[in-house]
């Protein structure tokens, strides 16, 4: 069940304690608790508007949560500056790719590289070598020298996972990595996470595509109208009932209950008259 | 670049003062490209750093130091002292509010200074200078103020403090979630720019022999690298050097040819190279697609 | 005390003109997002063409105020149409230049027709004034101030009554939307940019009875405005004309001051720039986010 690289007794990098986030007077978040260990994949699903995006801003950072803390080695995130959170070891991608246009390809993740966790330690041109080797990681090797601005969507994403290699993460979280990707570019996605993830990197995954998220976590969270509704291994979590029921509706409820109470009068009433015979 | 150096020896007096100047501008141009073209904070108060510094120089001269390198030196670290300070809180301002707010710093220190008594007022300051046989040592400091701005620019073009302002540039917040600390390289990118101004002014002050704050801070000192940068291209190593020199060029044609209409003319100019130059020469001629771009290019920001 | 308020009177006076002036420029940047910097240059047109026309035609400075609006409206509609439009989604380098251009070329066409001797309107009520409880009025200010509160009257009633004016309010909010529903954008820019000049050319009017016209007044009124809109909220009628007010009043308050700290003598009058830059840090700086409700791109 734990990924390859485990040690002995997990460690928590990340935890994420009782943390609740208010916007106005809508509560988006209430009470959510849970550690992240090293070398783990963790998804994070729930249905529409559940916090999930909410709930990766207050990990990297970008809110302050209104209860709660977010530690990461006993550092409390809040307290860190958004230049210094990713010298910490937490890196994310997100969902509005917006690369710097008038770079190539190339310099946009150098400049991840220049400015990184080890960024202190290497020239530009060690940036620009660490860039292509990441680009090749991510295939966009062949678009290296292209300006930013004329990437493709799916490749503006990729673009997004090389910068956020290229700060040299300890964790790494992905905001719905695989919106609009086919079947094959999810394939491939998901391949390219694993081997990230056997480099050592701890991944955080934000997706709606089930299949994905089941074949490459080693635990789930389920969150569910700002709360954490279920949290375990994948298989566990989604037959649940109260997390299946968090994504159909109470109404899929009711249509059970509905669908039960027909086949029991159907039932009723096949013992009180047998079924005509059909000629 | 390198023609220039023989500029004085044609011991013409006045084609040395033209040069001069085109140094003095060239050099602002890059100062300006330093913050407004590679980082995209469009300054409109560099010219507050040359007058600085060019009073810097004045101030030396009334205690009995006319070292040009001195002068410089002493400017630049005013200057940089200068633009650290006012940038804390106004590079926190963005886009429209962060230009008028260099213009009102240009301004006020305009005003402050022509009301100190002790740097002359309104009336101004002499400086001392050297003799009619070494003038030309004026020329030179100017040239290697300049070579210094280009070559300033080169390196840290290619570097990594170059590429940070760059990603502040293009987009501040993604910059910052890859490391880079918006405020520091902010004032860093300022301060480079302030020194490079300053630098000029340092020189030009013992240069003209007299120094009010009209002359330390005319419009024109704060105008011409702007439009210089623009239209030799901004953000390049060698735009602000091209526009320089045409535009310096220009303007000292029609001053000695249509006194009376020149600042008009430049206007004009100044209306033209916008609306048709917005990308500055450099990118013209590095383009591909010929005229069909440069058309397209002109209705890019139409309403 | 009577000193007090007759700074207090001076500022409220002088803030009238200022609310009119910050209404045109307020208005361009709020709808258009450029920062007009020749609308300083439209002022002094005005105020020169009130001058011409009282010098030729012994036209009373009131009565020419229509005139400065027409035709500083017409220019205004015709320089956006033919130049700003060009670039009147670009950034602010580009219509900062471009508007500070268009300045100098009208600055120095007024330098050649007028020359750069100052000049002034005279007019048979210019020097009198009236006074209660020892504060001194001149007549012209005051009719100055209320012709000003006039005008921020009727633009606030078209701007929110008319069908033009809600066009204008619609695109300022959505661009997208506006032009959906029929709005041509173009045209309501060209509309807006010569009100501001005319609004502008008004301005100058009421400006020439009190103050002296060069070719160059209408620069310090530049960055004066900015602030009052920074104060007054953009786009807002209100906005303008309590900004004006409230920076008329501090400024002439700053002005008084008048000390000697050693052989150095700093007086307040020579310092309004570096008042204004004060002001300007200083309301940024308290409310830096939101205070226009419109964020520059």
């Amino acid at each position: 069940m734990s990924a390859a690289s485990v040690p002995a007794a997990p460690e928590v990098l990340l935890r994420i304690s009782n943390v609740g986030m208010r916007f106005g007077g809508l509560w988006a978040l209430s009470e959510v608790s849970f550690d992240v260990e090293r070398g783990t994949v963790l998804g994070l699903i729930g249905p529409n508007g559940s916090g999930k995006t909410t709930l990766m801003n207050v990990v990297s950072g970008v809110y302050r949560p209104t209860t709660g803390e977010v530690t990461y080695r006993d550092r409390r995130i809040a307290d860190v500056p958004t230049h210094d959170v990713c010298h910490l070891g937490i890196a994310r991608t997100f969902q509005v790719v917006k690369p710097f246009a008038s770079l190539t390809t190339r310099e946009n993740v150098a400049v991840g590289a220049m400015y990184g966790r080890q960024g202190g330690k290497r020239s530009t041109r060690a940036s620009f070598e660490r860039a292509q080797e990441l680009l090749e990681l991510v295939g966009l090797g062949r678009v290296a020298d292209r300006p930013a601005s004329d990437l493709t969507t799916p490749d503006r994403k990729r673009l997004e996972v090389a910068k956020a290699l290229a700060l040299d993460p300890e964790v790494l979280l992905l905001d719905e990595v695989m919106a609009g990707l086919n079947a094959t570019e999810v394939d491939e996605a998901l391949q390219l996470l694993r081997d990230v993830n056997r480099r050592g990197v701890t991944l955080i995954v934000v997706e709606h595509l089930m299949k994905a998220i089941v074949s490459i976590s080693t635990t789930i969270v389920v969150l569910a109208e700002g709360k954490k509704i279920a949290q375990g291994a994948p298989a566990d979590v989604l037959a649940a009932p109260e997390v299946i029921e968090a994504y159909l509706g109470s109404r899929w409820r009711k249509r059970q209950e509905q669908l039960k109470e027909i086949e029991a009068q159907r039932e009723e009433a096949a013992r009180v008259q047998p079924p005509e015979a059909h000629g | 670049m390198a023609l220039l150096l023989a500029v004085p020896l044609t011991h013409n007096g006045y084609i040395e003062i033209v040069f001069r100047n085109i140094l003095m501008y060239a050099t602002m141009a890059y100062g300006w490209n330093m913050i407004g073209g590679y980082t995209g904070y469009v300054s409109f108060g560099q010219v507050a750093f040359f007058g600085l510094g060019a009073y810097c120089s004045a101030v030396l001269s009334q205690f009995g130091v006319d070292n040009l390198l001195a002068d410089v030196l002493v400017a630049c670290a005013v200057n940089g002292g200068f633009a650290v300070l006012v940038g804390l809180p106004v590079l926190q301002l963005k886009g429209h509010y962060f230009a008028i707010a260099t213009l009102g710093v240009a301004l006020a220190l305009t005003d402050i200074i022509a009301n100190l008594d002790a740097l002359g007022g309104t009336a101004g300051m002499r400086l001392r200078q050297v003799d009619e046989a070494h003038f030309s040592v004026y020329y030179y400091a100017m040239w290697i103020v300049a070579l210094a701005a280009i070559l300033a620019t080169y390196f840290i073009a290619r570097s990594k403090l170059g590429y940070a302002f760059v990603a502040i540039r293009e987009n501040e917040d993604a910059a910052a979630v890859l490391g880079i600390s918006p405020r520091r390289y902010k004032i860093t990118a300022w301060a480079i720019s302030a020194m490079m101004a300053g630098s000029a002014g340092a020189v030009f002050a013992p240069a003209n022999g007299f120094l009010d704050p009209s002359i330390g801070f005319s419009v024109d000192s704060n105008v011409f690298p702007i439009v210089m940068a623009l239209l030799g291209g901004i953000g390049t190593v060698a735009g602000p050097f091209i526009g320089a020199i045409i535009l310096a060029g220009a303007n000292e044609l029609l001053q000695r040819y249509f006194i009376k209409i020149h600042t008009l003319f430049f206007g004009a100019m100044i209306v033209l190279v916008v609306l048709l130059l917005p990308r500055g020469l450099v990118w013209l001629f590095g383009l591909r697609g010929g005229v069909r771009t440069w058309l397209k290019s002109l209705t890019e920001y139409k309403a | 005390m009577q000193l007090l308020g007759q700074d207090l009177v001076n500022g409220i006076l002088a803030g009238g003109i200022l609310a009119v002036v910050a209404l045109g420029f307020s208005l361009v940047w709020g709808i258009m997002n450029i920062i007009n910097l020749a609308h300083g240059a439209y002022i002094m047109l005005g105020a020169y063409l009130t001058y011409q026309l009282f010098q030729t035609f012994h036209l009373d400075p009131f009565l020419s105020l229509p005139v400065s609006f027409a035709a500083l409206f017409v220019l205004g509609y015709l320089v956006q149409r033919l130049l700003i439009n060009w670039v009147a989604r670009a950034p602010v380098l580009t219509t900062f230049l471009l508007t500070f251009g268009l300045s100098l070329l009208l600055v120095n066409v007024a330098l050649l027709i007028w020359t750069g001797d100052t000049r002034g309107v005279t007019t048979s009520y210019s020097g009198a004034n009236f006074s209660i409880v020892g504060i001194t009025i001149p007549w012209a200010k005051l009719y100055t101030l209320l012709v000003a509160l006039a005008i921020t009257g009727v633009m606030h009633v078209w701007l929110t009554r008319t069908k033009t004016g809600r066009a204008i309010r619609a695109t300022s909010m959505d661009i997208g939307a506006a032009q959906l529903s029929g709005v041509r954008t173009a045209q309501i820019y060209a509309i807006v940019y010569g009100l501001s000049a005319g609004l502008a050319g008004v301005a100058g009017t009421l400006i020439s009875l009190s103050y002296a016209l060069t070719p160059t007044m209408g620069d310090p009124f530049l960055i004066k405005a900015f602030v009052v809109c920074v104060l007054g909220g953009l786009g807002s009628v209100q906005g303008a004309l309590i900004g004006g007010i409230v920076y008329g009043i501090v400024e002439a308050f700053a002005t008084q001051i008048d000390v000697t700290i050693g052989t150095q003598h700093i007086s307040g009058s020579g310092l309004q720039d570096a008042i204004a830059l004060v002001v300007l840090l200083i309301v940024l700086i308290v409310r830096p986010t939101g205070i226009a409700g419109k964020a520059t791109a």
